[in-house]
């Protein structure tokens, strides 16, 4: 049997024989030819741009696509040795009126390698055939057509759809730390959503090889390593209901604007804000910031004067207010003192207050109502639907001498308040619950009860109205707080599902049903009893809406931040919302928008069942 | 008694000596591939796991020399129904990785099944075959241990890596012919399976049947192979730059950290599979010569502690894991120069991966074992 052993042996010896000798062939008598084409002599490089992927709408319209563009390349391999690449950049300047010194300094800033230099992205059409028709005079200049980011709408959803550019040098350095693959001239998402789902979104370029002879001329494909394109992103906004809230919001923004410029007792509004949200998943329908921007101008490159006329802008349209605007909620902050109250001090639906004069004090301090006279009796319910001051001071106050007001700290922050809600979108702020630790440590006092009753009608506290509307969405659904999301889905060019993104629960919040059930009954009895605050404009749509209003003071007299936040149906709730007026005077403007916005939502829905 | 510390006057030291010069070589060679000149955090990383796992797979060497090989053969059975059990458990709690699923999470260290199941599916088979060595002539002796064999390479096809299979089908038939398997019945099972093959694939081009036991790429794999010329969507890239990159190295090689190819990434899966190719580019042909020769000296060694084994089943054990390291080196290293077609396969010893590394050295903890029992021990 040990012949069978030898025959292994030898056809052992044989086999790393034949290895050695096809390693002699490759690297001995052919190893000259490859070494040639290893340096890159004889080897050159064109990209084949890869397009980056779509955004749509739940319902599959486009919001954000490419077209058609052409970006200028030097292939440093083809150019012939007795051409200097100066003359060369110099000659393509003068034929195609570009100028030379921007063209010289993207040349010198890109590494040097046998790949292609990208010397101008998206040049004119007229450009590409005065450049097509001078090829001769220009070896080695390389037009490749690439694509542009194109955000169809315009100005619609800017703020949270985002824009891209050329990748910056720190970028560059982070993303390849991190171990993504990109170069210099790639482009990248800057903000919004295409920063936030950028590694799904972008595509991966391909490579052309081609083996050149001494002139640079193509003597053959060696190889093409095919483009990549990007991921689509489906999103949970709904392009109808953005549009027409955005519409309505930019409409009433300025004619609000308009009034005011007329009367000196009326501040402008300095911005504005609204969301939508399915209050049972956390998906955003719409989120609109106003005023707006047009992405596509950061794609097609803007000048340095037209972006400091944006940054400079004083009404901010660069701001994603819904996400990053940290102000006080006011009234609609008692929902919150409410649940306190309520979890606390066993304050019932049908406790009944007292408001004799429209004030509240403690010691010589008078904290007043926004009524100058009493309301006499009033159970908790009304007070609600009221916007009563005087009996969330006294809650406020009571809160206060249980635990120095931790407690009401502590209920916000169960709602989210005071942390980032986990939007899928950059840049979103946290806002600030202030509670006794907060004030030793940055003022050095103590949290006074004072302080106490500020917070209990809003004041002090600040919050996004992404966080708002999330809070809202809690009282809805009975007690979850959601993760709100804006993208629903990742598909890939074959529409097949690469991510596809669920409702995640952040916490289940830890107060009873019956809690629920009373704020839902004082947002009802606002938002419908002939007596609350929001019930003439809401009290007769076609929908039952839940509400609660809010104005909230903001140092300079009269310049107030008007807040609506709601969901409706109120029995069986299938949105929250939130409008938000940044120094808008007074909530009562906030409510038409809301009221249309409502309408427009329900009758999308009878128009897709009645088809 | 289990051990005597006289057994180790009877090892075979080229064995454990070329082994560690193939280990430093792969260290040097996954340093470039790794980019460590160039401050890389990933490199720094690659070379601490790859060490832990020569750590980790020393210490396999070890325990294995405190028993005797004969124990697997004892316990055959339940090591055939472990490697069964883990390569099906795959289905349910494994993760994939480049188009292969069978790779188990744990903690930080992924490890794929399917590598130590070669060395196991060697334990069960030397005892099949030993057991049955008087009906190997025979058609019932001869499907008994291929039944055993066809189990767990039928569920390794269908974690998608067929390149293991392939390792599996290889031993199979080196262990049989070394254990004295009638040539007719290998002849026809082999070129059966490969008519099988072609048929299949055949099929698929001509008539368009779905494949089975094959992916897309895999097909994709062989096409360029048989035909690099057809190169439309540069399914042909991996091994155009890995032949650029060996044949550039020339006689002397370009010098550690100094190849093109391998630095300026022109070169896919440099520190794992194409890692020979990085050897080639920067260490040349002389380097290249090295390697090869350094293989040769290890399998010509395995094959005589296969002949110098004390019984049967250590003749087999030391056979199969000499074919197992026979096919990785064939493949990987004719992939690399175009000779097979583009699979998986490590380069034993010298490629990244902790799963090969740690599998290659229980191999070697084995041949050693059967290598220092191989005589009656004289107190």
């Amino acid at each position: 049997m040990d012949e069978r052993l030898k025959v292994f042996k030898i056809v052992v010896v044989l086999t790393l024989l034949i290895l050695a000798l096809r390693a002699g062939q490759l690297q001995l008598f052919m190893g000259d030819y490859f070494y040639e084409l290893s340096e890159g002599n004889r080897l050159s490089e064109r990209p084949i741009s890869a397009p980056r992927g779509k955004v749509m709408d739940k319902k599959g319209n486009i919001l954000v696509s490419n077209k058609e563009a052409y970006d200028l390349y030097l292939l440093p391999n083809e150019v012939s040795p007795e051409i200097s690449v100066e003359d060369l950049l110099q000659e393509l300047a003068s034929l195609t009126g570009l100028d030379y010194g921007i063209l010289q300094t993207n040349y010198d800033n890109q590494e040097r390698s046998s790949s292609a230099v990208l010397l101008r992205r998206n040049i004119s059409r007229e450009m590409m055939v005065i450049i097509k028709e001078n090829k001769d005079a220009l070896p080695g200049v390389y037009i490749e057509s690439s694509s542009m980011r194109d955000y169809v709408y315009g100005e619609l959803g800017a703020h949270f759809l985002g824009y891209v550019g050329e990748i910056s040098l720190s970028e560059l350095r982070e993303f390849n730390e991190s171990g993504y693959n990109y170069r210099g001239g790639d482009i990248v998402g800057k903000i919004g959503l295409e920063m936030e789902y950028e590694q799904f979104l972008r595509g991966h370029d391909g490579i052309e090889q081609i083996e050149v002879n001494s002139r640079g001329q193509k003597v053959k494909t060696l190889s093409i390593k095919p483009p990549v394109p990007g991921n689509d992103l489906v999103l949970n906004i709904n392009l109808e209901l953005q549009q027409y809230f955005e519409d309505i919001l930019l409409e009433e923004f300025y004619r609000l604007r308009d009034i005011a410029a007329d009367d000196p007792e009326l501040f402008p509004p300095t911005g504005a804000a609204g969301i939508v949200m399915n209050p049972n998943s956390g998906e955003i329908l719409a989120i609109v910031s106003v005023p707006k921007f047009d992405p596509n101008k950061f794609v097609s490159g803007l000048s340095y004067e037209e972006y400091a006329a944006l940054n400079n802008d004083p009404l901010k349209p660069l701001f994603n207010r819904p996400i990053m605007s940290q102000v006080n909620p006011g009234s609609v902050f008692k929902l919150v003192t409410g649940t306190a109250a309520v979890e606390n001090l066993g304050v019932r639906a049908d406790t009944v207050f007292y408001d004799r004069n429209g004030k509240y004090t403690i010691g010589e301090w008078e904290y007043r109502n926004w009524l100058s006279w009493g309301e006499g009796e009033i159970d908790f319910i009304r007070s609600f639907a009221r916007s009563n001051n005087v009996v969330f001071y006294q809650l406020g106050h009571e809160l206060y001498k249980l635990d120095r007001g931790d407690k009401m700290a502590w209920t916000a922050r169960q709602y989210g308040f005071g942390s980032l809600s986990g939007i899928d979108l950059p840049g979103e702020k946290a806002g600030l619950v202030p509670d006794n630790e907060w004030k030793m440590r940055t003022q050095g006092e103590i949290w006074y009860p004072g302080d106490a009753v500020h917070l209990a009608i809003g004041q002090k506290i600040t919050v996004t109205p992404l966080q708002l509307v999330n809070f809202i969405s809690v009282i809805a659904n009975g007690g979850t707080l959601y993760r709100p999301h804006l993208a629903d889905k990742i598909i890939d060019a074959n529409g097949e599902v690469v991510l596809d993104i669920k409702p995640e629960i952040i916490r289940k919040v830890p107060f009873k049903k019956s809690t629920f059930e009373i704020l839902r009954k004082g947002m009802i009895a606002a938002a419908n009893e002939p007596y609350g605050t929001a019930s003439r404009q809401l009290r007769d749509l076609s929908v039952k809406v839940a509400g609660k209003t809010g104005t909230a003071q903001t140092g300079i007299a009269g310049a107030n931040h008007g807040w609506f936040a709601g969901f409706a149906p109120a029995d069986d709730p299938e949105i929250a919302l939130v409008v938000f007026l940044e120094e808008g005077n007074s909530s009562s403007y906030t409510l038409p928008i809301a009221a249309r916005v409502i309408e427009k939502y329900f009758s999308m829905q009878v128009d897709e069942s009645g088809e | 008694m289990l051990w005597n510390r006289k057994l180790f006057k009877n090892i075979n030291w080229y064995i454990p000596i070329v082994t560690i010069l193939l280990i430093a070589i792969g260290i040097l060679a996954i340093s470039s591939a790794a980019e460590l000149n160039k401050e890389s955090y990933t490199g720094i990383r690659l070379i601490k796991k790859q060490l832990i796992s020569v750590v980790l797979g020393t210490i396999f060497i070890i325990i294995i020399q405190l028993f005797d090989y004969r124990i697997f053969q004892h316990y055959a059975s339940v090591i055939y129904i472990g490697t069964i059990g883990v390569l099906a458990i795959i289905f349910i709690i494994g993760t994939t990785a480049k188009g292969t699923t069978g790779w188990i999470s744990l903690g930080s260290f992924n490890f794929q099944p399917s590598e130590l199941a070669k060395v196991t599916m060697i334990l069960v088979l030397a005892e099949v075959i030993d057991r049955n060595r008087e009906e190997l002539n025979y058609l019932t002796g001869f499907l008994k241990p291929f039944i055993y064999v066809l189990i767990p390479t039928l569920l390794i096809i269908l974690q998608n890596d067929l390149g293991t299979s392939l390792v599996l089908i290889v031993i199979f038939i080196g262990m049989l012919f070394v254990g004295g398997g009638n040539i007719r019945f290998l002849v026809l099972i082999f070129g059966g399976g490969f008519s099988l093959v072609v048929l299949l694939i055949a099929s698929h081009l001509l008539f368009n049947t779905p494949l089975i036991f094959f992916k897309k790429y895999q097909l994709d794999r062989l096409i360029v192979f048989i035909n690099p010329g057809i190169d439309p969507t540069g399914i042909g890239y991996n091994l155009i730059q890995s032949k650029i990159a060996l044949g550039s190295g020339r006689i002397y090689g370009k010098g550690l950290f100094a190849g093109t190819q391998n630095q300026l990434r022109f070169l896919p899966e440099k520190h794992t599979d194409f890692i020979f190719s990085v050897i080639g580019e920067e260490f040349g042909f002389i380097g290249v010569l090295v390697v090869i020769i350094l293989y040769l000296i290890l399998l010509w060694q395995i094959i005589n502690v296969a002949r110098e084994a004390k019984d049967n089943y250590g003749r087999l054990v030391a056979t199969g894991i000499a074919a197992m390291f026979f096919f990785h080196v064939l493949e990987n290293i004719g992939m690399t120069m175009g000779l097979m077609p583009i699979t998986g396969l490590p380069l034993p010893f010298i490629s990244y991966g902790g799963s090969s590394m740690v599998t290659s050295l229980i191999a070697i903890g084995l041949v050693i074992n059967v290598n220092i029992r191989r005589k009656k021990i004289v107190f």
